[in-house]
């Protein structure tokens, strides 16, 4: 049977590295060095990375099996149980709003510094508006645009880390392999440099060769390895004493600057841009869609299956939006943009954990299923790799600078509030509009 | 009914729905539907607004959706919005998802909630 429309293995690893590219990793590099201690950050990206790929590998195993945009949805779906994988996608889906929100914060610093004239909030709210406006148009930035943006940002950091690491005299080699204390937290942390890269998953129907998901993963984790571990390694070496990393919010800007001037300035100032501008459509346009299937299933209010004369859900759209907003100002307003980088960086250690899971659960509840990509070291070595995640997701989640672990208590009222509203709210939703044969009506009804 | 008959009578609902043409005036594919428990295949062609149905193999399909057909023959004949069997995995689509919800769009246009 031949098909007409097939995506190459380049989008599967410019996608991978793209949206595992958000402008909030800059902040999330500032981490991983301060735990780290200095230069060995390196050690920590080089093993979190390491156990990504086996992460990878269940991602690509559960695509392969049931290649879905639905994805985690499907997965928990048929692993678990309807009610635990509602609850694990709502959260996981609500995820998409705090890297939005942290994004917009670095942006509207990085633009403040820029052009200081112009208060940060404003940046905020004016290129959230100009996204939800575009998405609203039915106007998708094209595979190539963020093909594009990936290529930029990776490249950038690579040359300009490099360019640094060749003007400043770099520390002694026992720097660079000193393990301080912080080692595990860094290693959580450096787990969130590369969350994200499984969001290429969703897009496992496009292909039309199965494999190009498994291949465009891990590609796209050797870049991200590559480009980040340089300029995170090349962070501590502008910053010898590391707690120093601490009081600035722009390194990204400060990097740029020490390697080519005020070219570098504005030059990673636009790429913080695009990649925040590539964070905030991907993220909207994927959770809407998501949140557009969950009201067509009768699992959120019918208000959010409204579509709009574009083909857009639009209310689901621009409740998305309204909520990364506010979130974005809380952050702006206070400050605490750490607590979404744990937050995020702890969700995302609990669901690799979970890959683990599913992949081991499905492997005997459909063992006569076709699967395309068998995940590394099923059982032993993936439960093993599972458990490393469920610390490093609990590590991340109790990270905080405060004696509150406030990103703990953050998600875990996440999860309370999602299992009240999928226990107590979504059956008295399916109650009022039951399963029911489909009339055939000749006018359109949507609201 | 037959598989076929249920395509035949998705595509006339389709093409008798006048807001349903003026949408999918724009949308031209062609879409390969396969039971995956009695490995039939069937396909549906929209072109300039009208949907045509069919029996047997096409070439340049768009679209590939896979399913025992229970489940097409109810997601086809608007007992079952395609989402909930798509959601747990009965439904397996190869295609952009744009397209995918293009049909979920059209099954809402038919048949309402």
């Amino acid at each position: 049977m031949a098909r007409r429309q097939v995506l190459p293995l380049r989008t599967a690893v410019s996608t991978s590295a793209g949206l595992a590219s958000a402008a909030i990793n800059f902040l999330a590099c500032v981490e991983v060095a301060e735990y780290a201690g200095g230069p060995s950050a390196w050690i920590a990206l080089l093993v979190a990375g390491a156990l990504i790929v086996f992460s990878a590998s269940n991602f690509a195993e559960l695509s392969g099996l049931y290649p879905s945009a639905a994805a985690i949805r499907v997965w928990t779906r048929r692993g678990l149980n309807d009610s635990l994988s509602l609850i694990i996608s709502l959260v996981y889906a609500l995820t998409v709003i705090f890297v939005i929100a942290a994004d917009a914060f670095v942006l509207a610093n990085a633009f403040h510094a820029g052009i200081p004239q112009i208060p940060g909030w404003l940046w905020i709210v004016v290129l959230l508006l100009v996204i939800v406006m575009a998405n609203l148009r039915g106007i998708q930035i094209a595979g190539r645009i963020q093909d594009a943006n990936a290529l930029l940002l990776l490249a950038t950091l690579s040359i300009i880390s490099i360019v640094i690491l060749d003007k400043v005299p770099l520390p002694p080699v026992s720097k660079f392999l000193h393990v301080g204390p912080g080692i595990f937290q860094s290693i959580a942390l450096g787990v969130f440099i590369y969350v994200g890269f499984e969001w290429v998953t969703p897009l496992a129907e496009e292909f039309s060769d199965a494999r190009a998901i498994p291949r465009g993963m891990y590609i796209a984790l050797g870049l991200i390895a590559i480009a980040f571990a340089l300029f995170t390694v090349a962070l501590t070496i502008i910053f010898p004493r590391t707690e120093q990393l601490k009081t600035t919010v722009i390194p990204q800007l400060l990097a740029g600057q020490k390697a080519l001037g005020a070219i570098g300035f504005w030059w990673m100032l636009f790429v913080t841009m695009t990649t925040a501008m590539t964070t905030f459509n991907g993220g909207l346009f994927t959770a809407s869609r998501f949140v557009y299937a969950l009201a067509r299933e009768k699992s959120l209010p019918k208000v959010f299956a409204h579509l709009n004369d574009r083909w857009v859900p639009s209310y689901a759209l621009m409740t998305l939006a309204g909520l990364s907003l506010v979130l974005a100002l809380v952050i702006f307003a206070t400050g605490q943009y750490t607590i979404l980088i744990n937050a995020g960086a702890g969700v995302e250690g609990l669901i690799y954990a979970l890959s683990a899971l599913l992949v081991i659960r499905l492997r005997h509840k459909e063992p006569t299923r076709v699967r395309p990509f068998h995940a590394l070291g099923v059982p032993w070595l993936t439960a093993a790799v599972g458990v490393v995640f469920l610390f490093l997701g609990v590590g991340a989640l109790m990270t905080s600078s405060s004696q509150v672990p406030w990103p703990l208590v953050f998600v875990g009222l996440l999860v309370i509030l999602t299992s009240l509203y999928v226990y107590r709210v979504v059956p008295q939703l399916k109650t009022k509009n039951p399963a029911k044969p489909m009339k055939r009506v000749r006018e359109e009804t949507i609201e | 009914m037959s598989m076929l008959t249920t395509f035949e009578d998705f595509a006339r609902a389709c093409n008798e729905n006048e807001r349903l043409r003026q949408m999918n005036r724009d949308w031209s594919r062609t879409i390969v539907i396969e039971t995956t428990d009695s490995q039939q295949l069937y396909w549906l062609r929209s072109q300039k607004g009208v949907i045509e149905a069919g029996e047997g193999d096409i070439p340049d399909a768009d679209m590939h959706i896979e399913g025992t057909e229970d489940i097409i023959q109810a997601v086809f004949s608007g007992q079952m919005s395609p989402t909930e069997p798509y959601n747990a995995g009965d439904l397996l689509v190869k295609g952009h998802q744009d397209d995918l919800m293009r049909l979920d769009i059209i099954t809402l246009l038919i048949w309402g909630e």
